[in-house]
């Protein structure tokens, strides 16, 4: 009994000091009670950037409806590579390419640093020029190619950005999709969470969001301005996908929606498939310069 | 009936390909106004363009083929005004209706694109340090996408990465085009050929004999490139190496001359020299902490060796034959995302000649001076250029407003606003001006009265 005692207890003290350092990559985890607000957090980020995964692969499809209902869309084949590798500090790999007819060919390739502090490198291959030019990272308050996510929600926030408060737990209320006009997450356990950013002046003051404690994913959030109103709500509608016997949570839809111009956004993420062996050699320069439209 | 059974036979494999998902295709139908704004007005362009791709996965992505072609009309050329120019402007050329058609062979560390194509090299933006490997078709001047203004060539491209992020790219160019300028008559005429025109017009008594001698078709003719691309510390580099024909025929004309002048015969060789292109390119962003974080930096390089240049009387517009120099070209560019959304490029560049006056004893020094190839004005012995670009996007980035100026150091430049928007999913409307203005001898200048308002309409599918 003792030493079952010693083994918990050492297991314990691993599980604490592998979150207090960060989760590690290529695990699955999910919060639990009695877990920090730090940890609850740690965990949702961890869900948000698939670092669980090795790879991930699937389509995209965003729609861009204005206050008039009037909707345009568009179409992205998406590519991701986990790596956590510290010799070079890259965290991920992503690759974007639009199939959408006006834009079909354009592709951005972003490499994620460990380095919190470190930002994102990437390259833009624009068909006008058949070329790639390599650009600068746009402001983090910056809308996500147009949609109602800042490239912040969608790309660079990171655990290291805001302080936590744990407000509670409670089961989620439901969130109706004006989209598909279903009711997601109805009463499902959550943790709400008070997330402040460390900058200031931000263009958020607080977020408060809500974590499905079965996926570990942030299922939706309210964006409060600087003079503490409420200013966009976003929904993630988590589901797990079992992978070799692993439980992964996937993001299958998200909608966003701007209460100070009406503007919504809907992105739905089809076909995706985890951990299919995709190469490194894919997620390179010479790889972009492949794309032909 | 044979045609008829083949387009049958086409269709039906195009929709079994389609069907299996291997067969993508998108297109364009565009059109293009332009209407002068400056002295009297007209219509410079009307402009109707298809364009259509399409790509067959022959093995999933190991092998691709892969075929663009585009055709357009001009309107505006039916008129008056311009119809002189109509038969070079109306409508597509001889082969330039196909942008691309190759075979993609990929199976890394190997990747071969081998058929029509352009290849694009260098980090600049609108300025052609190392974008040498395609000839230009100046028509329209600099103006349209820079897509459409490189002329394909036939090559094999043959790729191979000895490791990661890391590529050794050769180019074997057995194909040749010229460049292409605007006929006698067009908006852009570039202001050297109107001067050579008229002299014809001038002697018009005169037999013109006009050779040209293209490159022969020989392997010491074919165009070779050389790059590699690497990466240390996060900085990207290129080291590039080009070999071939310069794509821009330089004159000799002997005149031989007959009793009762001004008749005689004027016998003008048009030659493609070869030349060399030797140069590099970087580019790197600022990932770290501090006051550069955030911003890109990039570059070009290339020291052009025996660079055919004309040299002559720029006073008068005459050359009076070219050099075969080593001249220096380099740019330097930096982007920058200020206030949340509004992009920031600046670009510097420098083309340094290698003389001031041509070694040609046989001509006095004031007939010896460096011409601008476009103008038959002076060419600086160094000029810099340069240019700024503020992009940025409102209403979730329907609506691109973009403002981009170009000039030198002589009181020459380009200022064209433009904006964009977009109606649905298909359609773009764009609205723009491009304002030239400087002396008639200068690049730009010589276009000051061919300011433009124009505006694009373009339906993807």
């Amino acid at each position: 009994m003792k030493k079952l005692l010693v083994l918990f207890a050492a297991v314990v003290l691993i599980w604490g000091a592998g979150l207090a350092a960060g989760p590690e990559y290529f695990q699955v985890y999910k919060p639990k009670d009695g877990m920090s607000a730090d940890e609850i957090m740690q965990i949702e980020y961890f869900v948000k950037y698939t670092r669980f995964a090795h790879d991930v692969n699937m389509g995209g499809k965003a729609y861009f409806i204005d206050k008039s209902g009037s909707t345009r869309e568009k179409e992205t084949a998406r590519l991701r590579i986990t790596l956590g590798r510290k010799l070079d500090d890259i965290a991920y790999k992503d690759l974007v390419i639009f199939t959408t007819p006006q834009v079909r060919g354009l592709g951005t390739l972003t490499w994620t640093y460990m380095d919190p502090k470190k930002q994102q490198n990437s390259w833009l291959w624009v068909p006008s020029l058949k070329k790639i030019r390599k650009i600068s990272t746009a402001n983090a308050d910056d809308s996500f190619l147009g949609s109602d996510f800042t490239i912040d929600d969608i790309l660079t926030r990171r655990f290291e950005d805001e302080t936590y408060t744990l407000i509670g737990t409670e089961n989620f209320k439901g969130y109706s999709s004006e989209y598909d006009k279903k009711t997601y997450f109805k009463d499902a356990p959550c943790f709400v969470i008070e997330c402040k950013p460390k900058k200031s002046p931000w263009y958020y003051s607080k977020r408060i969001l809500w974590v499905d404690k079965n996926t570990g994913g942030g299922i939706y959030e309210e964006m409060y301005d600087p003079l503490g109103r409420m200013f966009k709500a976003l929904f993630k509608d988590y589901e797990i996908i079992k992978v070799n016997g692993k439980d992964y949570p996937a993001q299958i839809l998200l909608e966003g929606k701007d209460l100070r111009t009406g503007h919504r956004t809907v992105i739905i993420n089809t076909d995706i498939k985890f951990d299919t062996g995709l190469s490194e050699d894919l997620f390179t320069e010479r790889a972009l310069t492949q794309t032909r439209w | 009936m044979k045609k008829l059974v083949l387009l049958l036979l086409l269709c039906l494999l195009t929709g079994f390909a389609y069907a299996e998902e291997k067969f993508q295709f998108n297109g364009y139908l565009k059109n293009e106004l332009a209407l002068r704004t400056r002295d009297k007005n007209y219509l410079q362009k009307n402009k109707d363009i298809v364009q259509l791709a399409g790509q067959y996965n022959i093995k999933g992505d190991e092998l691709v083929f892969f075929a663009k072609v585009k055709y357009y009309y001009d309107f505006a050329y039916e008129k008056d005004k311009l119809d002189k120019a109509g038969h070079y402007m109306e409508h597509i050329q001889r082969t330039e209706w196909l942008r691309d058609l190759y075979l993609d062979y990929n199976n890394n560390p190997w990747f071969l694109r081998l058929g029509k194509q352009q290849v694009a090299w260098g980090q600049a933006d609108g300025i052609n340090v190392l974008d040498r490997v395609n000839p230009p078709d100046l028509r329209e001047y600099w103006l349209p996408d820079i897509v459409d203004i490189r002329i394909p060539l036939w090559m094999l491209n043959i790729n191979y990465a000895p490791k990661l992020d890391s590529n050794l790219q050769l180019l074997v160019i057995p194909d040749f085009e010229e460049s292409q300028g605007a006929p006698i008559g067009g908006p852009f005429t570039i202001r050297a050929y109107t001067i050579f025109d008229n002299t014809m017009k001038q002697f018009a008594t005169s037999y013109w004999d006009i050779n040209q001698h293209f490159p022969g078709r020989r392997l010491n003719h074919s165009t070779y490139g050389l790059q590699w691309s690497d990466r240390i510390a996060d900085t990207d580099y290129t080291l590039n190496f080009l070999y071939g024909p310069y794509p821009t025929a330089r004159n000799t004309t002997t005149y031989i001359p007959l009793v009762p002048t001004p008749a005689g015969s004027f016998i003008v060789a048009r030659d493609y020299k070869l030349w060399r292109v030797y140069g590099g390119s970087f580019n790197k962003t600022f990932t770290n902490p501090g006051p550069l974080q955030g911003t890109t930096l990039r570059g070009d390089f290339a020291w052009y060796n025996d660079e055919p240049t004309y040299y002559g009387d720029p006073a008068i517009g005459k050359t009076y034959g070219y050099s075969r120099w080593d001249n220096k070209f380099w740019l330097i560019g930096m982007d920058k995302y200020i206030v949340t959304k509004w992009l920031l490029s600046f670009q510097y560049a420098q083309y340094i000649m290698e003389h001031k006056l041509a070694d040609d004893p046989a001509q006095p020094a004031s007939r010896r001076f460096a011409m601008n190839g476009y103008t038959y004005g002076a060419q600086d012995p160094v000029e810099n250029i340069f240019a700024i670009k503020i992009s940025t996007d409102f209403f979730n980035q329907r609506l691109k407003p973009e403002l981009s100026w170009s000039f030198t150091d002589d009181p020459q430049g380009k200022v064209s606003p433009k904006v964009s928007y977009e109606i649905n999913n298909n359609l773009l409307f764009t609205l723009g001006w491009n304002y030239f203005y400087g002396k008639a001898t200068e690049s730009n200048g010589q276009y000051s009265h061919q300011s433009q308002v124009y505006t694009q309409l373009k339906y993807s599918f």
